[in-house]
């Protein structure tokens, strides 16, 4: 097991669904930019040859027999990382937006001690949800001022899959439901007291495969993640009451 | 609708909203049965309780007088029959998630515990 020259042990963990094209190169570059972290992939029951193009790479692959979703990859990562006692989690797509060249000065971001959650974001500088399509512009301003009116702090990104992610929020994140770990996730963290901080990143757009939302998720999604908001300060509140 | 109806409507509807969001907060009904049922109560209670809304929707489903009392228990019982089988559905499949997940954690470590033991020098 390594970790990084702070001291602390890192694992990056890529959740992978149907991403043969894109997931090799993908993990050559975490490899090539991240040689001091350790690299998880959790294979979300692909169908295609993402198993396959995993061989050879040297990163543990974790299996999902069938697939659970995106928020269900992740919480399997964040429980690997608990039990194998890692302080820290980063997650990255596994469809290439994202550049693992940046993730280093995330992670210095991280050691200064003031996040608990750090989230590689694409609109804190500009503030603007340019060069996204309508639908997406629309639900990040959406979703980014439903946590300010809910969590009283304005989250810019909402949705970017690019995190670093302490240790003392494993627990709260594995034992509950999420949708995508978006919206739900960060006002249920926040209530926790846990502190959410965003680091300026860019992204690349998408070369293969779709994205993960269907035409029917478009209205299914955002109902969903209103109702687990809700929910989440509800859940966060009988948590504090209970543990105080 | 008389206004019996709708006091009765309204705390039966009241009643289903807090099981079904109470069940999604336990994580004992997924978020996406969850969110069916909590809309399309809300939706159900709107009609009966804005009479506009229940006009409309008697001339949309093409019927010349609101539906009798005795069909809306029977959709009532059957609303909660359906919540009742999405809770076990939502039970077996949160059951499936976490066999899928320990199964996958446990062969990553063996996994890695073998590598370790064959890359370690003799």
């Amino acid at each position: 097991m390594m970790s990084t020259v702070t001291g602390h042990r890192t694992l990056v963990a890529i959740p992978a669904y149907n991403e043969a094209a894109t997931i090799r190169n993908v993990v050559e570059r975490v490899r090539q930019n991240l040689p001091d972290c350790d690299l998880l992939v959790v294979n979300d029951g692909s169908s295609d040859a993402t198993a396959a193009m995993l061989d050879g790479t040297g990163a543990t692959v974790v299996v999902h027999l069938c697939n659970l979703g995106y928020s269900r990859a992740i919480q399997t990562a964040m429980l690997y990382a608990e039990r194998a006692g890692y302080d820290r989690l980063v997650t990255l797509d596994a469809d290439g937006q994202h550049d693992p060249a940046q993730v280093r000065a995330l992670l210095t971001e991280f050691d200064t001690g003031r996040w608990d959650v750090l989230i590689g974001s694409r609109y804190v500088v500009s503030r603007r949800y340019t060069g996204a399509p309508f639908g997406r512009r629309l639900g990040m301003r959406v979703f980014s001022s439903l946590v300010r009116l809910m969590a009283g702090r304005r989250v810019y990104d909402t949705t970017s899959g690019l995190k670093v992610v302490g240790r003392q929020t494993f627990a709260p994140l594995t034992s509950w439901q999420f949708i995508d770990f978006h919206a739900e996730a960060l006002v249920y963290l926040m209530w926790l007291d846990f502190r959410i901080g965003e680091f300026p990143i860019t992204v690349e757009e998408r070369q293969h495969g779709t994205t993960m939302y269907s035409a029917l998720s478009l209205i299914k999604y955002p109902l969903k993640t209103a109702l687990m908001v809700v929910l989440g300060v509800v859940q966060a509140n009988l948590t504090r009451r209970r543990h105080s | 609708m008389t206004a019996a109806g709708i006091v009765v409507g309204t705390i039966i509807g009241m009643a289903l909203l807090l099981w079904v969001v109470n069940l999604v907060r336990q994580d004992r009904l997924y978020a996406g049965y969850g969110v069916i049922f909590v809309f399309g109560t809300i939706a159900a209670m709107a009609i009966l309780v804005v009479p506009p809304l229940l006009r409309l929707a008697t001339a949309a489903s093409v019927a010349l007088l609101p539906v009798p009392s005795l069909s809306l228990v029977a959709l009532v019982i059957l609303t909660f029959l359906m919540v009742y089988v999405f809770i076990q559905i939502s039970t077996l499949s949160n059951r499936v998630m976490k066999l899928t997940q320990e199964l996958a954690i446990r062969n990553a470590q063996q996994q890695h515990r073998a590598e370790s033991t064959a890359d370690r020098p003799r």
